[in-house]
């Protein structure tokens, strides 16, 4: 590597134990389809990395939300660029989290030792579509409000403790600023966190058990 | 080339490539919109009509954004020395108003008073009256402000 790399290293020593992981050999005749869980990581580290940048114009609030999102889209400086890079890596994260999910099922993959990685995986697809879900109302317009209120309101269904799930999803007994408030801050804080901890189980197992063989 | 080689290249030409981005996030971060203050002088009286002596109060009108806006200011004439005032209270920017009989500028807002020469002699305001610019032209007497807008 590199002079600036190699003196860091020595210091930190991050190569060494990582060296095994990054050049172990592979099963042969691994194809493309093998790529979709490194294509959705790909995606995520988009989303992060776009969302960041979004949240220094963003603003979670009742009456300013779509105002500032308008301003994103239509005023800030390719900001309609890095709207457009988070909205769609939204979309395909989605997508191939499911591909990747596919492969793995028919592939086999997901048999002893590694049912607990799919169990992971699993999760973190629950993780990625609620991030979907809180991240849906945060433009703050009729089509947000509306879904907001359908989704939230699915919760109102179930027996006995439905109606308390849905006040508590939604901060009230209907949408609005608190509504926006708690989902903004899920989809900022808690679900990223979440997901970075379950990716992190997910690749440790990876690591540790190897990709599966082609059957 | 050895496809070892190879490949490190290529992936180091992908790590510059996402390294690019950078320009992009800058311009992405920078404010788009600085809004500025630009001084503009307004036609405010003709040099006849400026006092001998003491004080008086002189309205002004001006074009911004197809918004006509009126203000005053007052203009102090002092032995030879021309001066004038911004009307705006420096503790929260009510209109001062001024009174004859007292010799004070006063606001009505929070009971700030000034003297003659603009300076704090009762109430809040943490400073004296701002002193504007005067520019006298042919005969006509410009007042400079700061204002936001591109052109008047």
């Amino acid at each position: 590597m590199g002079k600036i790399f190699d003196w860091i290293d020595r210091r930190f020593e991050i190569s060494a134990p990582h060296r095994r992981f990054l050049q172990r050999p592979v099963p042969p005749d691994l194809d493309y389809t093998y790529c979709f869980g490194g294509i959705s990581f790909t995606y995520f580290l988009i989303l992060v990395f776009s969302g960041l940048l979004l949240s220094l114009y963003y603003v979670p609030s009742e009456n300013n939300a779509y105002k500032s999102v308008l301003m994103i889209t239509n005023e800030v400086t390719l900001g309609w660029l890095i709207r457009g890079m988070h909205k769609w890596s939204a979309t395909l994260f989605i997508i191939f989290i499911i591909l990747h999910a596919v492969r793995v099922f028919i592939s086999k993959a997901y048999r002893p030792p590694r049912e607990l990685n799919w169990i992971v995986g699993a999760a973190t697809f629950i993780t990625a579509m609620a991030s979907g879900f809180t991240g849906y109302l945060l433009p703050w317009d009729q089509k947000a409000y509306w879904a907001t209120e359908v989704g939230t309101s699915m919760a109102g269904t179930i027996p006995f403790i439905g109606e308390n799930i849905m006040y508590a999803i939604r901060g009230g007994a209907e949408v609005n600023g608190n509504t926006l408030v708690r989902f903004y801050s899920l989809h900022v804080l808690y679900l990223p966190l979440f997901m970075g901890l379950l990716l992190w189980f997910h690749f440790h197992m990876i690591k540790r058990q190897g990709i599966s063989e082609k059957l | 080339m050895e496809r070892r080689v190879f490949l490190k290249k290529i992936v180091k030409l992908f790590f510059l490539l996402i390294s690019l981005i950078i320009a992009p996030v800058i311009l992405y971060i920078y404010p788009s919109k600085i809004k500025q203050k630009k001084l503009f002088y307004i036609y405010l009286t003709d040099e006849d009509n400026l006092p001998k002596s003491g004080l008086r109060k002189f309205d002004y009108k001006y074009n911004l954004a197809d918004k006509t806006i009126a203000g005053y200011v007052f203009i102090k004439k002092d032995a030879s020395e021309l001066t004038a005032f911004s009307p705006l209270c420096t503790h929260l920017g009510c209109l001062v108003k001024w009174n004859n009989i007292q010799k004070e500028f006063i606001c009505a807002c929070h009971g700030g008073k000034y003297d003659i020469n603009g300076d704090v002699i009762a109430g809040p305001p943490p400073k004296p009256l701002q002193r504007l610019p005067l520019e006298i032209k042919e005969g006509k007497v410009y007042i400079g402000i700061k204002l936001y807008g591109q052109d008047i």
